[in-house]
């Protein structure tokens, strides 16, 4: 087994270990039809998991990963439930093997969310099931999912908690099932010591039914095809997608390209501190390196990154997305271990990206969110045609509780907000959508209202005018609660003071906000993180999401697109003149063609 | 009684004719009209009459499948909708769900947002608010609402959606705006997110609501052509539309919601395997439907139709949420095309050659190899016989784009890379058959395959071999199946209303009330319908789900008052269906019961197959020849070459038997019966395929 990094560059892939010695061949028929049953076999266990589970963030927000692993963690398969569950279940089997390698036994069911130990950060739980073929350990079927509270100093988010212990309770490689015999003891223990007991074990119920189901199907497919010729397809499948990405890597210039400095707002304690992000892509013929030295040092809040568990799978992650895009290339490039041999990253230990332990992690969505955008910022001059301008590159999430006055129990309500995408070559950004890392579901307002004690007031557009550009920027959201009862709320976002950049001659895109009462006499602002507040029944929270950049100079807009801008009264036709010289005839809003070169042609000349 | 059966598809438009007195049964097919799919069908009811002998007066029924209202939804080319909807929340249809489809890809576009059902500037909110639980928190500001409608009146919209937060739960401000509607737009087509479709889920409801007046003023004008034409040529104006939960809806109603008609085609094939398998002694089928770009997969246990999740009705990409019956449609077709990509890896579809170009062997230009030329490659498609000869077939324009295409690149036989391209598209039509029966906890072994449509059976003889299924029964006609299953179904409406009750202390009263309410709505629809209260019939149904999970499972409830036994049976049937879909039951959890629905449900005499008369029991009367083909084999990847006989179907009478493998030709369909299986024809002409499980 590799040792767990420290420094220099880490592959995101642990190729290499474990390959079998004998391969055999596997005609392409075959090859084909194996490819296709792993595919599904990983799609069906997500399916299970967030059809049964609980908590809202993995049966809406599908924020969980599944798959079927080798021995020492290489991926075979992987379900494409949200990115930054995709392809960190290799770093929790490291986690779990440096305790329980040669322990295994068929019927085990081991659960593990050490953040130091390969999880993607502690509320992520991983459920690994060894599969076992004629007395052979050959892998493990596994899963992660986001429970609601792990049983932290604050109920669901942490932020402002002295260390990884304080933000909840760590499970280090329990099993909870061993060789077939449940622990209820381990289990009891591990309910008793978190907010939301119920759901929770609901949600590890759902995660061993995934991991027991691909467990069954992976076996179904060794009776079907044989040992042999499976991981032999395997292994050539993983060598395909390997290939498939180095060939579009190598078409770009060897060189490195260094994006400009992105600053974090703070770190949720010491406010008005920005924290660096410098990040520099080195390309290497078809290798790539993401190297995030210079970024700022760790902080003493929770606002670090797990290394292994979370900047490795966003590296792939941003690699794969320029690269690969899914829209504009139809190959078929399954999601495994291959995807990840050309991608490296780089992080000193000690740093945001790379923290020394006992540092809490927990809050690690915003930074890791701006490694994809800083990569299209790095790329733009070189590969104008497939980046995109700023996007909101955060996330903020929002922790709402409070306690049930019949029984004592409590409620928890973590909702994950869109962000908005910035302009691209030939295209808007796409407006309030999950953006890059995170690609979750909202939750109906109709079932929150139901379940619990807020009510909604506002859930559309922003109504600034959105960043402009020949290809203009995605727009935000703005949603409105209204408290019912005494409510404590929790936040972990960023992108206050430093807004998404345009390119090429677009607008910088807007910031985000959070507001309480807003619009009144008791108006507060609020911060992007903020632990523990509260709001009094009959309080308003009003939360603002951020506008991506816009692409290209907005003169260059088609005339067409800001006209139907004004006429989705997303842009006002003042606006409309000042800012892309388009003028609009006043009744008809039609496009006044000659006013409009006229308008053009002076803004040209003045710049 | 008599009735017509009439299934629109891109190339033929489908008919069967079934008299109940006589039990006679005749089909026809004749060219479609896309432009106006109702010319072909009254041409066709024409013909289809005279064929029969009578007069198309004489006809009491016309039972109709249409994907009119699919393909507006798919096509982008609805009418401009309006909608009106709650102050604050002008774009729940624009955020959606706010979950890309792609997770790898920057420069996708949303499908929401690129092709909206209604455009930003035709939202209009209103003030107005209900709570979760019915109460009126804000009342409606009608002077808002008649300018919203001025507004949208004014700016030349042809439908306007209603959609207000919880409005499933009370319908009070929709229904004052339908009435100012009235008033003020009275042309306009209304649709009312309490009526189209009154359960929680703001954005799924919306988007069904929307969708329904996106198409509905389209979907109501074919429909009203075509009761007039068919009136003015004598033709009943009885005219019943398939629906997708797979009953039929009277004219009138499927023009108010055409958002039910989604699924017509697919569920009516569906319908057509249950009664060709009950007619062959079997009710549990899998359907196989394939056509030239894609397959339909339904699964019926017991000849009952299941319904899909919420999650996965949709059509095309927008929500719809409305029962359809549980059938899966895959991009695997007889116009599949194969390739290798850069990457060297060898794939089939989804990519279609359709029927222009077409496969390389029509000749029409296409150099892509698809399925068919992989077919012709085997020997099992044979030149002489394409739809009877009709159509000119270059065999060498198949061997040639395979060998190019396939084989070269992958260094391999041309014969291999055929009997690749039939084994990646059969395997995919496999997966999916098994996505919807061992994964749902149905095995397949307790089925029957019925293949369907020109090219289902092809392939049904192999996708039976991969999942066990015992048995295979071809019809007597794959090609016109649907329309045979528009013939064989209920009056079927479907009434649903959310309840959000728990199992410990439900208000039982409340669930009783709302059980009667919707039985009511059930009755007045098939009693306005015409039918007799002897033969209706009142289902029920729940969607429950364990106390704090996010998603329902349907379940059958008893009939009778709602009592802590009646709660204590459903809880324990949702038991059963969670431990079948999810290998667990928690009987220590409370249930809560989301939605309640009730199934109105009006027996109307069916089409029976006929027990057939001759041709004659002696396969060898029906032996063409015999010819070289191949198959693949389990024991080398290259395939084997075989002494295959061919057959006429049409000389095939019941008792006729013969060895695999062989080629049964008809018309618009091969049979493949493959090496070691055996053939024989049943007493309604039915081929049934055994020695599958080999």
């Amino acid at each position: 087994m590799k040792p767990v990094p420290t420094e220099g560059a880490v592959s995101s892939s642990l190729a290499g270990v474990g390959r079998r010695a004998a391969e055999v061949e596997v005609d392409p028929t075959t090859l084909r039809v194996i490819g296709g049953a792993l595919d599904a076999i990983a799609k069906e266990m997500a399916q299970v998991l967030y059809r049964m589970a609980y908590s809202s963030i993995i049966r809406e927000s599908e924020d969980l990963g599944a798959g079927i692993f080798d021995v020492s963690g290489r991926e075979f398969c992987e379900s494409d439930s949200t990115p930054m569950h995709i392809g960190s279940i290799p770093a929790y089997i490291r986690g779990v093997n440096r305790r329980l390698e040669g322990s295994y036994e068929p019927g085990d069911v081991v659960l593990h969310n050490h953040p130091y130990h390969g999880a993607s950060h502690s509320p992520d739980y991983c459920v690994l099931v060894p599969i076992f073929w004629q007395g052979e350990h050959l892998g493990f079927a596994g899963c992660t999912g986001h429970v609601l509270d792990i049983g932290g100093a604050f109920p669901g988010l942490s932020l402002d908690v002295v260390d990884v212990w304080a933000e909840g309770k760590l499970i280090d490689s329990a099993k909870i099932y061993a060789a077939g015999v449940r622990n209820d003891h381990l289990f009891q223990h591990i309910l008793d010591n978190v907010r939301t007991p119920d759901m929770n074990r609901g949600d590890i119920e759902a995660m061993i039914a995934c991991c027991r189901l691909g467990e069954r199907r992976f076996t179904e497919l060794l009776e079907r095809f044989g040992v042999e010729t499976v991981l032999s397809a395997v292994e050539k499948w993983m060598d395909y997608s390997e290939r498939m990405l180095r060939a579009e890597i190598e078409q770009v210039p060897d060189g490195v390209y260094r994006a400009p400095d992105g600053w974090l707002d703070d770190d949720g304690k010491n406010y008005g501190k920005p924290l660096k992000v410098a990040l520099a892509v080195e390309v290497s013929g078809s290798d790539i390196t993401i190297d995030l030295t210079g970024s700022a040092p760790q902080v003493e809040t929770a606002f670090n990154v797990p290394f292994e568990g979370s900047v490795l799978p966003t590296c792939n992650f941003a690699v794969r997305t320029l690269f690969l895009d899914e829209a504009t290339n139809q190959d078929f490039i399954p999601q495994n271990d291959g995807a990840f041999r050309a991608v490296r990253a780089r992080a000193p230990l000690g740093t945001i990206f790379n923290p020394r332990f006992p540092a809490s992690n927990f809050a690690r969505f915003s930074q890791i969110n701006r490694i994809p955008d800083l990569i299209n910022q790095a790329l733009a001059e070189v590969m104008p045609e497939r980046i995109v301008a700023g996007c909101s590159a955060a996330v903020q999430s929002l922790a709402y509780s409070g306690v049930l006055d019949d029984d004592g129990q409590y409620w928890v309500y973590i909702e994950v907000n869109e962000g908005s995408y910035g302009g691209r070559c030939g295209k808007d950004g796409l407006d309030a959508v999950d953006c890059l890392m995170a690609n979750t579901r909202n939750n109906p307002i109709e079932e929150l209202e139901l379940r619990q004690p807020m009510l909604c007031e506002r859930y559309e557009l922003r109504d600034d005018p959105p960043a402009a550009g020949r290809w203009r920027g995605g727009i935000g959201s703005v949603r409105r609660w209204r408290f019912l009862t005494k409510t404590y709320v929790g936040s972990e976002g960023d992108r206050r003071s430093d807004p998404p950049r345009g390119l090429f001659g677009g607008e910088d895109g807007r910031s985000g906000s959070i507001r309480r009462n807003p619009d009144g006499p008791a108006e507060e602002s609020w911060p992007s993180k903020f632990t523990n507040s509260s709001c009094d029944p009959g309080d308003v929270l009003e939360i603002s999401l951020p506008c991506g950049a816009g692409y290209g100079d907005p003169l260059e807009r088609d005339p067409a697109a800001v006209r139907d801008d004004v006429l989705d009264e997303l842009l006002s036709a003042a606006e409309a003149r000042a800012v892309y010289g388009v003028a609009l005839d006043p009744d008809s809003l039609e496009v006044d063609e000659r006013a409009t070169a006229e308008l053009r042609g002076q803004r040209g000349d003045r710049e | 009684m008599r009735r017509i059966g009439v299934d629109v598809g891109g190339t033929f438009t489908d008919l069967v004719f079934w008299d109940d007195a006589t039990e006679t049964s005749i089909t026809h097919k004749t060219p479609s009209t896309p432009a106006d799919p109702s010319q072909a069908i009254i041409k066709g009811i024409l013909e289809l009459c005279g064929k029969a002998e009578c007069d198309p007066s004489s006809v009491d029924m016309v039972f109709h499948g249409t994907t009119v209202a699919t393909n507006i939804a798919l096509e982008h080319n609805g009418s401009r909708v309006g909608l009106i909807t709650t102050e604050g929340f002008r774009d729940i249809l624009h955020i959606a769900r706010k979950k890309r489809p792609y997770n790898f890809s920057s420069y996708q576009d949303l499908p929401w947002q690129s092709f909206p059902l209604v455009r930003r500037r035709d939202r209009m909110t209103v003030r107005e608010r209900i709570t979760a639980d019915g109460r009126v928190e804000c009342p409606l500001d009608r002077e808002g609402a008649r300018g919203a409608i001025r507004s949208l009146k004014e700016a030349g919209v042809d439908a306007v959606a209603v959609c207000f937060l919880h409005a499933y739960s009370n319908p009070v401000h929709e229904e004052e705006v339908k009435e100012l509607l009235a008033a003020e737009f009275p042309e306009a087509f209304v649709s009312l997110s309490s009526e189209v479709a009154p359960q929680y889920r703001e954005y799924e409801r919306f988007s069904t609501t929307a969708l329904n007046a996106y198409i509905g003023p389209k979907v109501s004008r074919y429909l009203g052509n075509l009761a007039r034409e068919a009136g003015g040529k004598g033709v009943s104006e009885e005219i019943h539309l398939m629906a997708s939960a797979g009953g039929v809806v009277t004219l009138d109603s499927a023009a108010e919601r055409p958002v039910s008609l989604l699924m017509s085609g697919p569920v009516a094939g569906l319908l057509a395997g249950c009664e060709i398998g009950r007619a062959s002694g079997r009710r549990s089928v899998i359907t196989l439907d394939v056509g030239g770009t894609s397959a339909d997969v339904g699964v019926a246990p017991d000849g009952e139709l299941r319904m899909k999740h919420l999650l996965d009705t949709k059509i095309g990409p927008y929500d719809a949420m409305v029962p359809m019956a549980e059938v899966d449609t895959i991009g695997a077709g007889g116009g599949s095309i194969a390739f290798v990509d850069k990457g060297g890896m060898f794939s089939v579809g989804p990519r279609s050659a359709g029927a222009d170009p077409g496969p390389a062997c029509y000749g029409r230009g296409g150099t892509e190899p698809t399925s068919t030329d992989a077919m012709v490659v085997l020997g099992w498609l044979r030149p002489e016989n394409f739809l009877g000869g009709a159509l000119d077939i270059d065999a060498g324009a198949a061997r040639a784009a395979i060998e190019a295409r396939i084989a070269r690149e992958l260094d391999t036989s041309v014969e291999y890379a055929a009997t690749g391209i039939f084994q990646i598209l059969s395997n995919s039509m496999g997966e999916a058959v098994s996505l919807q029966s061992v994964r749902k906890g149905f095995d397949p072994r307790d089925f029957v395959l019925v293949p369907q449509g020109g090219a289902g059976p092809l392939f049904g003889w192999d996708v039976a071999r991969q999942l066990q299924i015992p048995r295979v029964v071809v019809p007597g006609h794959p090609g016109i199946a649907s329309a045979i299953g528009l013939l064989t179904t209920d009056m079927r409406y479907e009434f649903p209303a959310t309840v959000w009750e728990s199992s410990d202390g439900a208000d039982l009263e409340r669930i009783e009330a709302e059980f009667r309410r919707l039985a009511e709505l059930a009755l007045s629809q098939l009693r306005a319908d015409g039918l007799g209260d002897e033969a209706i019939a009142i289902q029920r149904t729940a969607d429950c789900r364990y106390v704090g999970q996010g998603y329902e499972l349907r379940v059958n409830v008893p009939d009778g008052p709602v009592t802590p036994a009646w709660i204590a049976q459903t809880v324990a049937a949702f038991g059963d269906a969670h431990e079948r879909a999810y290998s667990r039951r928690f009987d220590d959890v409370a249930v809560q019961i989301v939605n309640i629905r009730v199934i109105g449900v009006g027996t109307v005499a069916k089409h029976e197959i006929p027990r057939l008369e001759g041709p004659g029991s002696d396969a060898e009367r029906a032996l063409k020849q015999t010819v070289s083909a191949f198959f693949p084999d389990e024991s080398s990847p290259e395939p084997l070459e075989h002494e295959t006989a061919v057959y006429d179907r049409a000389l095939l009478g019941p008792g006729a038997s013969f060895a695999g493998p062989a080629i049964v030709e008809q018309y618009d369909s091969t049979t493949i019966v493959g090496p070691g299986q055996a053939a024989a024809v049943d007493e309604v002409g039915h081929l049934i395929i055994e020695g599958v499980a080999a």
